[in-house]
């Protein structure tokens, strides 16, 4: 891992219009390579957080620096995509072209890549997910979990240090979420993945992140987190079954 | 699973071989040229014009008049109103109380010669290229890239709400809900109306938020590449000068 954090978010404070806080004083910092898993109830702010990140969402107060760009900075919000991806909860939403192929190239076309390296970064990223030969399918037509990883696939493309995935494993079937945690294990960037399904979290991350109500209360490495049964029943969360056969061993019960 | 782009049949013909910049072109000139004719006998010819490309484009029998079956009901409407309500002051037939004005019939057979022949060239350049290509071909004959992002994703959209649109009805039948004339019909249904607009501009901000995650600055880019052969060329020219014949001759007789 470099020493530059990859992430850097200070005091990050973010409300709706006519809504209560959504973010309230996020601070935390992300080294280049690491793997955090974002958990909280619904509605702690996990995808807002990631709006923000993204900066769809304006940051009001506070500060971000991903790889180095400030999101709050239209210049370098134009630079952010070569810089970060992000796969959204609904991968329909993140679909909109004829071909799978198209969808893919995108990014990269938006990039401003040449047609050959567009076609390279596309061949690429559908083999990292698995899908090479199907770049001329409609992607309406696939399955929940191949529009998923053609989701991932597009945004692979734009080659990015960072990747937020926003519930990836949504939709998957347990082969289909087997596969996405060794292709998110495979992948050297650093990751923030939010989700609910806290055995990827566990498979995936070496730290966590709790967040509720709009604010971090926990902050730790993965097994420690998500093995205190104290503060994950307090914020709405389970100690994930794996981890409770762990210490139902240690305490012989 | 929505319908998408693969609705449209684009059979294999003469004209699905056609560079879509020329066969867009040149279609595009006849609408506009049959738009502005106003006789009846020059409609008639531009409807045989229509049918001939029809033909020529290989459109499955049945899929075409599916198509023209809707428009058909609308016309209907128009054949049997404007003969009666359309009067010149000209020669007339006396049916019992109403009176039928040769004026509104020849002005109801010209509007319905012209849709038809219209919709028959649209179904034409859509049935025998895939829309992205028509789409490009729009973008490089100098239509702006924001109205062809547009196009594709309204086209994209109609499939997604209705889509949506089945699972709001299946969600009302399976609660007892059936169709009635009656109050509490009319207010459901301005319910699921309601619903599936907010549903459209959620889903339209989500998309365009995944859509700027990817680089997207309002400027359509595209890998296709179109070839230009002497064939398109011709093709441009006998459909250009025939509409146009047929204008000039309808003008100037």
């Amino acid at each position: 891992m470099s020493e530059q954090p990859a992430i850097r978010v200070h005091n990050l404070t973010f409300a709706y219009p006519s809504g209560p806080r959504a973010l309230d004083q996020v601070s935390f910092e992300a080294a280049g390579g690491e793997s955090i898993g974002l958990v909280g109830p619904n509605g702690a702010g996990k995808t807002t957080l990631f709006l923000c990140l993204s900066g769809v969402l304006p940051i009001e107060k506070g500060r971000v620096l991903l790889a180095g760009l400030d999101p709050a900075d239209p210049a370098q919000r134009r630079a952010l995509p070569a810089k970060t991806g992000i796969v959204f909860q609904n991968s329909e939403d993140q679909l909109f072209h004829a071909t799978v192929f198209d969808d893919v190239a995108f990014g990269p076309l938006n990039l401003g890549c040449r047609p050959p390296e567009v076609k390279q970064r596309v061949a690429e990223a559908l083999a990292r997910v698995g899908l090479t030969g199907f770049e001329q399918r409609v992607p309406f037509h696939l399955s929940g979990g191949e529009q998923r990883r053609v989701a991932l696939a597009g945004v692979l493309a734009l080659r990015p240090e960072i990747l937020l995935l926003d519930e990836p494993s949504l939709c998957l079937d347990p082969r289909g979420r087997r596969e996405l945690i060794q292709l998110v294990n495979s992948l050297a960037v650093t990751k923030v993945i939010a989700a609910h399904d806290l055995e990827l979290i566990r498979e995936t991350c070496q730290r966590v992140l709790v967040l509720d109500g709009g604010r971090i209360v926990g902050d730790g490495l993965t097994r420690t987190i998500l093995a205190d049964a104290r503060l994950m029943e307090k914020h709405g969360l389970e100690v994930p079954h794996s981890l409770t056969h762990h210490l139902d061993k240690h305490h012989g019960e | 699973m929505t319908l998408a782009f693969d609705s449209l049949p684009q059979p294999l013909s003469l004209l699905s071989r056609l560079d879509p910049r020329w066969k867009l072109a040149a279609l595009t000139l006849a609408i506009l040229c049959v738009a502005l004719l106003h006789t009846v006998p020059a409609a008639g010819f531009a409807l045989v014009g229509a049918l001939v490309l029809a033909a020529l484009g290989g459109l499955p029998f049945r899929w075409f008049l599916d198509r023209l079956g809707g428009l058909a009901l609308f016309l209907l409407v128009l054949v049997v109103l404007l003969p009666v309500l359309l009067h010149n002051g000209g020669p007339h037939l006396q049916l019992g109380p109403l009176e039928v004005s040769w004026y509104g019939l020849r002005v109801a057979s010209l509007l319905s010669l012209k849709a038809i022949a219209i919709v028959t060239l649209v179904l034409v350049g859509l049935a025998t290229s895939p829309l992205g290509a028509t789409l490009q071909a729009a973008h490089q004959l100098h239509v702006p890239g924001l109205l062809v992002q547009l196009a594709m994703l309204s086209y994209r959209y109609i499939f997604v709400l209705g889509d949506e649109l089945s699972r709001l009805r299946i969600a009302l039948r399976v609660r007892g809900f059936r169709s009635r004339v009656s109050r509490h019909s009319y207010r459901t249904v301005g319910h699921v109306a309601g619903i599936l607009l907010v549903r459209g501009y959620e889903r339209a901000e989500r998309v365009g938020q995944a859509m700027r995650c990817r680089g997207f600055d309002g400027q359509f880019r595209s890998l296709t590449e179109f070839r230009s052969t002497l064939a398109d060329v011709l093709f441009f020219f006998l459909v250009s000068a025939g509409a146009t014949a047929l204008l000039v001759i309808d003008y100037f007789r």
